[in-house]
């Protein structure tokens, strides 16, 4: 089996098991469908921070700028026809498109200078937003906006509907799930094959090479902000994507969306998970979301335990969960095969 | 013409504190190479230690207690922690600060609430101060006084001391310094505790004017970067040329078209990135960090 394959079949299987085996540590499916959709936005996220060691401080405006996108065009465009793959088209679009201009002029940047810029702009984002009460209801944000239906072929289908009723012991019962997850899991699927190819591409290569040496890689001849652009775009898509998929999903969209505090969320689940890892952001993203949906409940100090946890893993594990795992895995691997070379 | 005189002068009060706060973000960056999202956590810190001084003893011994509190917290927080980070890049260290910046703001939830504090109504703080037909309260007047007077000692410290000297010349060229034989890090650790004091006496001085709640920390924060990058990362006279102008810069806007006053520092900052990336009067040299 080729390792692509074996990657896309593993990664379904955890799709399929993951909404059971959650239920039976206390989380329910709805937290698993939020959990997949985030997930989204932090690769996206870690993309631009692992693959050009760019820190955007921003990337609210594009999760935000998706979620008010797609919710405008429900409200405003299609109200009698609230189509799901024209909202969520448009609203990636629109994040494209505003991480094309914003990149345009961050790109350029680094360090520091890099993360300010794009901070300023998702703060010119927030209060632009915050202050158009007429379109986006200002500090309330939108709710109660059409539920977009998904039209496949002649059927248009509400990812509302529970599936049909099975119990399943200690795993639930199948009419937890609603369609909701397995769309969401399919776009999480093709994203995760998506960004496999991409960083695994010459493309990711170059990206690589420009992040170690850039005057060295500019010589040979590549245009380097060109590709941060091409990445920043990419990112910026992706976590667009993620939050015109959560606004459908909640069926609102908080202010906080475009808030500093959202972009400072998708920083602490990618690190926490592991930087430029294909599964960290993940991980990171379904951790810290399953100890908030169980902990800020019981405990009102939950969000210091969570910047112990995230201070914790900068300190004692700079590679991240995934990341540390990744490099016992290979340590082993190369102990190993140092082993049977010595035999 | 009241009202604008009035923008203006809270402009300046607003400004001052932002200046405050850049001047010690901007001599921690220029000696320690340390991007500090920490440092808006030393105002927030001494603005709660003030408050609760206060209560008791009154507000004079809040304003030494803060400062000092803070110095010594900034102090630990440095041997313990971000000594470590001094030679990584400005990402990780953007990270670890950020880090602590959240465990403090929420330590301070913990312990205070998340209601918003307010002062109690001492005698001090309802004079106020009469020209013509301009009223203001006096308390604001004496805040920027006292801010002036710190900043001119603070200057005083850099360009007149040995350590002044070694934190100039660090900003120019750290390597040289060490090379030279200069004490960067017993220099450090002053300007460190030095930043943070101001920080926190700021932090103290400032809530009986503004209000006081966990998160005031990062909202001062945010526009005191975008003051530093304006002015010019490491410079002094950058941080207060660019303080002056976002803080007077917001406040007037606040005054003629009160939706863009937030958009407008940002838009600010966003445009002096762009054209000139160093500041209005930074060194070319530290842009590429």
């Amino acid at each position: 089996m080729s390792p692509g394959l074996r990657f896309a079949l593993l990664t379904a299987l955890g799709l399929a098991l993951f909404p059971f085996a959650f239920h039976a540590i206390d989380g329910y499916a709805g937290l698993a469908t939020q959990i997949l959709i985030m997930s989204i936005a932090s690769i996206g996220f870690n993309l631009l921070l692992g693959y050009t060691g760019l820190l955007s401080y921003g990337h609210a405006m594009f999760y935000g700028g998706g979620g008010y996108v797609a919710a405008l065009l429900l409200i405003r465009v299609m109200p009698q026809h609230p189509n799901l793959w024209l909202a969520v088209l448009g609203a990636t679009l629109a994040a494209t498109v505003l991480a094309l201009l914003v990149g345009a002029l961050a790109v350029r940047l680094y360090g520091i200078y890099f993360a300010l810029l794009t901070l300023a702009f998702a703060q010119m984002i927030f209060f632009v937003v915050e202050q158009s009460q007429d379109w986006t209801n200002g500090d309330d944000g939108l709710q109660n906006f059409p539920a977009a239906m998904l039209p496949i072929g002649p059927y248009s289908i509400d990812l509302g509907t529970p599936l049909p009723a099975l119990p399943l012991g200690p795993f639930g019962n199948l009419s937890d799930i609603k369609l909701w997850y397995i769309f969401a899991a399919l776009v999480f699927f093709g994203v995760m094959i998506g960004v496999r190819a991409l960083t695994r591409s010459q493309f990711g290569e170059v990206l690589t090479a420009i992040r170690e040496n850039e005057e060295r890689s500019t010589l040979i001849g590549f245009n380097a902000p060109a590709y941060r652009l091409a990445a920043f775009a990419i990112s910026g898509a992706l976590t667009g994507l993620a939050g015109a998929l959560r606004a459908l999903y909640d069926g609102s969209v908080p202010i906080d969306s475009v808030g500093i505090e959202r972009s400072g969320s998708f920083v602490i689940f990618t690190i926490v998970g592991g930087v430029q890892t294909l599964f960290g952001p993940v991980v990171g993203t379904g951790l810290i979301m399953y100890l908030e949906a169980v902990l800020s409940g019981k405990l009102d100090y939950w969000r210091l335990i969570e910047g112990v946890i995230f201070v914790a893993v900068i300190i004692f594990l700079p590679a991240g969960i995934v990341g540390t795992i990744n490099n016992r895995v290979k340590e082993r691997r190369a102990l190993l095969a140092a082993s049977v070379r010595a035999k | 013409m009241v009202a604008l005189t009035q923008a203006l002068l809270n402009g300046l009060v607003l400004g001052l504190i932002y200046v405050a706060i850049a001047v010690g973000l901007t001599i921690v960056f220029g000696t320690l190479r340390l991007v500090n999202f920490a440092h808006g956590a030393f105002y927030a810190i001494g603005a709660y230690i003030g408050l609760v001084v206060a209560q008791q003893w009154g507000l004079g011994p809040a304003l030494v207690a803060a400062p000092l509190a803070v110095a010594l917290f900034a102090v630990i927080l440095d041997r313990v922690l971000l000594r470590a980070f001094y030679s990584k890049d400005a990402t990780s260290q953007i990270l670890v600060t950020f880090g602590i910046a959240l465990i403090v703001e929420e330590t301070l939830r913990l312990i205070f609430g998340s209601t918003t504090l307010q002062y109690p109504p001492l005698p001090a703080l309802a004079t106020s101060f009469a020209m013509g037909p301009i009223v203001y309260p006096a308390y604001r007047l004496l805040f920027a006084l006292g801010v002036v007077v710190m900043l001119v000692l603070v200057w005083l410290f850099l360009e007149k001391t040995d350590y002044g000297l070694i934190v100039r010349a660090g900003v120019r060229d750290r390597t040289m310094v060490q090379l030279l034989g200069g004490n960067i890090k017993a220099a450090s650790t002053i300007v460190f505790a030095l930043g943070a004091a101001i920080a926190g006496l700021v932090g103290a001085a400032a809530s009986p004017i503004y209000s006081i709640a966990p998160g005031t920390g990062f909202a001062f924060l945010v526009p005191s970067f975008v003051v530093v990058v304006v002015g010019g990362l490491g410079s002094f006279w950058g941080a207060v040329l660019g303080g002056l102008l976002i803080g007077e810069l917001q406040s007037v806007t606040t005054l003629v078209f009160p939706p863009a006053a937030n958009v407008v520092i940002y838009l600010c900052m966003a445009v002096v990135l762009l054209l000139r990336p160093q500041g209005l009067l930074g060194e070319s040299e530290v842009i590429r960090q």
